[in-house]
């Protein structure tokens, strides 16, 4: 492999990477406050690409409003989903919820497809489609967006939860819900704002994504489970290690691919992070074990 | 002591990381009798029964029941020996009615698998009835036997507390581990739980009891061993240690009931 | 003598049902939903498996399309691609995708709750390429037709109607086995583990054992609905087990009532009867239906809604005997 090939894949795996590490963020954060995997935390990135891509095109939406609304709208039916599905069936089991949080995303991945589009869409770049030479590679300008707006938001969402009000809440409500209910912290309310907050992180990724790569109303289903590898290689404990997490799984997909290594043609690509999943379930079920006897 | 031991254990150790529970407890409980472990809270006394049951794997030293080494032997298999324990948060099966409950617990005592239950061979519903005649028994024992088609769980706090101990008694134990059995019971209802523990060690199973409530443990105890942080500081019949400065010293930093 | 009474209305109704299944398949009854008949009964025979591994012993499966497209793709290859006697590659389909749930289950169930789910979902979305990517064996994303039919002797199942009454023997088998198994000591341990796994335990129950056996027999039950599936639609491809498959089962399981053997009937039918007319008024919305669905079902009636329209049957029977026996 030359070093500009090297290069290339090296910021293709960052870039997805990038991705991964926001819908891992969500995923993390939703856990950490309310204990639930949230299956629907990749139907968020596909919201954010295919509403930006209908502002555009359809309202006649200039690129930053577009954006702005697109996220926004998109933590709309993150806090929708958590009145409407997630807060009534909250005594429900570990199963239950599981399959509310799936129906969820089924309902709306369907209402994307059926409201939206059925095709593949690609926005507008953000700042051109003139690729920048780096090392003799070739990077598209959105890629450094894409990792650029990641770790921006990375720095503001640690800002958040050490700094302020709110994000401190948030922060005690997943270390230790019963003693932060005590001295006044509504654990509903906290759910709500890290829903709210799981799926403008998602959003902000379709966001960034859509003009790299096309999107379709099917995007959220790998791109969840790709999030969630991401937090789980992070132990969904600390949102830097998802973003870590994320970013491995990037360069570990790109890179395999490129290797050529048996099986691991483009087509099985997805496979990777499916195999690297039940590794990192295998390796921490150990873990896991001990934290429900324990727990 | 005279009589046989039935529990004995050695240096027995368990870590939790960095937190060490139970530090070289040396036990050997007598058979045919009631034992009460008692002690401040964090004393370690439900990590002794859990080290016990198998549900956690011992960090050192060992168990023996009834002379054998128990460390290896796993969780599910100590039915079947003879070692049953009931649960502080009681843990019925509570899809079923308190007949099933029972009728689970005699598991250990009964052998017929997938095949014969999918064919409903003969073996499987001879021993269908047996269960059902066994289960009845146990369940009249402890005075439920009018609730036996009731959903377990719409019992009172008591009767459930009664239904774990018909539960384990199915499975013909020699062990029996209570975990606090007189948590949330009034009155009355504790004083028809020693009725029944007596009659439990009447019919030769012998008896470890972790209680809080002190006159109800002075009250069945014949023996008594006092953890503390992890360490064994006492033990004798009740009258010795309701004297025994250390008890009293461990005691205080904390509220007697 | 008001207990036999009652045996013997029971007895009727069983009857009239039995008679009503019998003559669906003539045309000049029903005979124009056999086909529907006959994927309802082939969904059935998944969804009891679910329902024995869900409903009753408490885990969970995202995957299960995976055994079913196991039975499926193992049973058209061997009697397509190598000759085999179908009905011994049904055996062996069953064989190997039951001994596959029992290898990969001790490390699975050593998860419980989300992280299970994500395993299974992950295993399901992995066999699913598979079956998509291997297409010197599977056809690759077209698929593979020209499978043989199952026959016995020179007698072929080569109609719907034969295939009909083929499905809902094997069908009925399971249902019967299962509920033998629902009703006995196992099912008994299976339930216990579902209600609390350290009392299951305590009390000798091998809880991983159990977990393993349950899933090992819910894929033999998906692999032999796979194998009917496919000689009786004579074709097969991946789009059938891809996640979605593996949801609609589990929505067939909670609609039925996870903790029903029967119930599966009534999941598989009201689901796969929904789906259908869904299909034909509302073109794809049956997915957001789906969606719907599994929601509303899972706030409202965790237990599913069989069992909720039996719980509201045996309310008003009650009410009804009460007024009954008023002065």
């Amino acid at each position: 492999m030359s070093s500009a090939q090297f290069v290339q894949y090296l910021v293709a795996g960052i870039t997805s990477g990038s991705v991964y590490a926001l819908v891992g963020l969500g995923f993390t954060i939703i856990y950490a406050v309310t204990k639930i995997i949230n299956f629907a935390q990749g139907e968020f990135v596909m919201l954010g690409g295919l509403l930006s891509f209908t502002l555009i095109h359809s309202a006649g939406l200039p690129l930053v409003p577009a954006l702005i609304l697109s996220i926004i709208a998109a933590a709309a039916v993150g806090a929708a989903m958590y009145l409407l599905a997630i807060r009534p069936a909250k005594k429900a089991s570990v199963v239950s919820l599981i399959i509310v949080t799936i129906g969820a995303a089924i309902f709306i991945r369907g209402i994307a497809g059926q409201e939206l589009t059925k095709a593949f869409v690609r926005t507008p770049s953000f700042s051109g489609e003139q690729s920048i030479s780096f090392l003799g590679a070739h990077i598209d300008p959105q890629a450094l967006w894409i990792i650029g707006i990641m770790v921006v938001v990375t720095i503001i969402l640690h800002l958040f939860l050490n700094y302020t009000m709110v994000g401190k809440a948030l922060k005690a409500c997943a270390i230790n819900p019963v003693a932060s209910s005590l001295v006044g912290i509504n654990p509903r309310t906290m759910a709500l704002i890290a829903f709210i907050l799981a799926s403008a992180l998602g959003g902000i990724g379709g966001v960034v994504l859509a003009p790299l790569t096309p999107l379709s109303y099917q995007a959220g289903v790998m791109l969840g489970l790709k999030g969630f590898v991401a937090a789980a290689i992070g132990g969904f404990g600390s949102p830097v290690a998802a973003v870590f997490g994320g970013l491995l799984l990037g360069i570990v997909e790109n890179f395999a691919v490129a290797a050529n290594w048996g099986p691991f043609t483009s087509s099985y690509k997805d496979a990777i992070a499916l195999v690297v999943l039940l590794l990192i379930l295998l390796v921490r079920s150990g873990k896991l074990a001990e934290e429900e006897r324990a727990g | 002591m005279n009589g046989s031991v039935i529990l004995e254990t050695r240096n027995l150790t368990k870590a939790f990381g960095g937190l060490i529970a139970l530090d070289k407890v040396d036990l050997s409980i007598e058979s045919g009798k009631i034992t009460a472990v008692i002690g401040p809270n964090g004393a370690g006394k439900t990590t002794l029964f859990n080290l016990i049951t198998g549900v956690y794997p011992v960090s050192g030293g060992e168990i023996y029941f009834q002379g054998a080494l128990l460390n290896k032997v796993p969780a599910h298999k100590r039915a079947s020996l003879g070692i049953v324990r009931t649960f502080q948060h009681v843990y019925l099966f509570g899809n079923m009615t308190a007949l099933e409950n029972v009728m689970s617990g005699r598991h250990p005592r009964s052998s017929y698998g997938f095949l014969e239950a999918a064919l409903r061979l003969p073996k499987a519903r001879r021993e269908e009835e047996a269960i059902s005649l066994d289960a009845t028994k146990y369940l009249n024992l402890v005075g439920l036997g009018t609730h036996a088609d009731q959903d377990a769980l719409s019992l009172p706090l008591g009767q459930q507390k009664l239904l774990a101990i018909a539960r384990v008694l199915a499975t013909e134990p020699r062990l029996v581990l209570l975990d606090e059995p007189g948590a949330g019971l009034n009155t009355l209802e504790k004083r028809q739980l020693s009725d029944l523990i007596r009659n439990i060690r009447e019919m030769g199973i012998s008896v470890i009891l972790v209680e809080h409530d002190m006159p109800l443990v002075m009250g069945i105890a014949e023996w008594v061993v006092v953890l503390d942080s992890g360490q064994k500081i006492a033990e004798g019949t009740p009258a010795q240690i309701q004297k025994n400065a250390k008890v009293i010293a461990a005691y205080l930093g904390e509220d007697m009931e | 003598m008001l207990a036999r009474l009652k045996r013997n209305w029971l007895y009727l109704a069983i009857a009239v049902v039995i008679a009503f299944f019998i003559l669906i398949p003539f045309g000049w009854f029903l005979g124009q939903y056999t086909t529907l008949m006959i994927f309802i009964g082939i969904y059935t025979i998944v969804t009891v498996g679910l329902c024995l591994l869900m409903g009753y012993t408490g885990q969970v499966s995202l995957g299960q399309a995976a055994f079913f497209g196991m039975g499926a793709y193992i049973s058209a290859i061997l009697s397509r691609t190598y000759g085999f006697n179908p009905w011994l590659a049904m055996l062996v389909a069953a064989a190997m995708t039951g001994a596959f749930a029992y290898i990969i289950g001790y490390p699975i169930f050593r998860l419980k709750g989300n992280y299970l789910a994500m395993a299974t979902l992950g295993l399901g979305l992995i066999m699913w390429i598979l079956f998509r990517e291997l297409s010197q064996f599977t056809g690759g994303p077209d698929g593979m037709s020209g499978i043989p039919p199952l026959s016995i002797g020179g007698f072929v199942f080569d109609t719907s109607f034969r295939r009909y009454f083929l499905v809902w023997f094997f069908c009925l088998a399971v249902l019967l086995i299962s509920q033998n198994i629902v009703r006995s000591r196992t099912g008994r341990a299976l339930r216990a583990i579902h209600g609390s796994e350290s009392a299951a335990e305590s009390i000798g129950i091998n809880v991983t054992h159990f977990k393993v056996k349950i899933l090992a027999l819910s894929a033999v039950y998906a692999s032999l609905a796979g194998s009917l599936f496919v000689h009786h639609l004579r074709f097969v491809s991946p789009q059938s087990f891809d996640f979605l498959a593996s949801v609609k089962l589990v929505v067939m399981a909670v609609i039925g009532g996870l903790a029903s053997v029967w119930g599966a009937i009534f999941g598989a039918g009201a689901t796969r009867i929904l789906s259908d007319e869904i299909l034909l008024r509302f073109g794809e919305w049956d997915v957001i239906i789906y969606g719907l669905i599994l929601v509303l079902v899972m706030i409202f009636m965790p237990e599913g809604l069989f069992v909720k329209l039996k719980e509201v049957f045996e309310r008003l029977r009650l009410r009804y005997r009460q007024r009954g026996t008023e002065p």
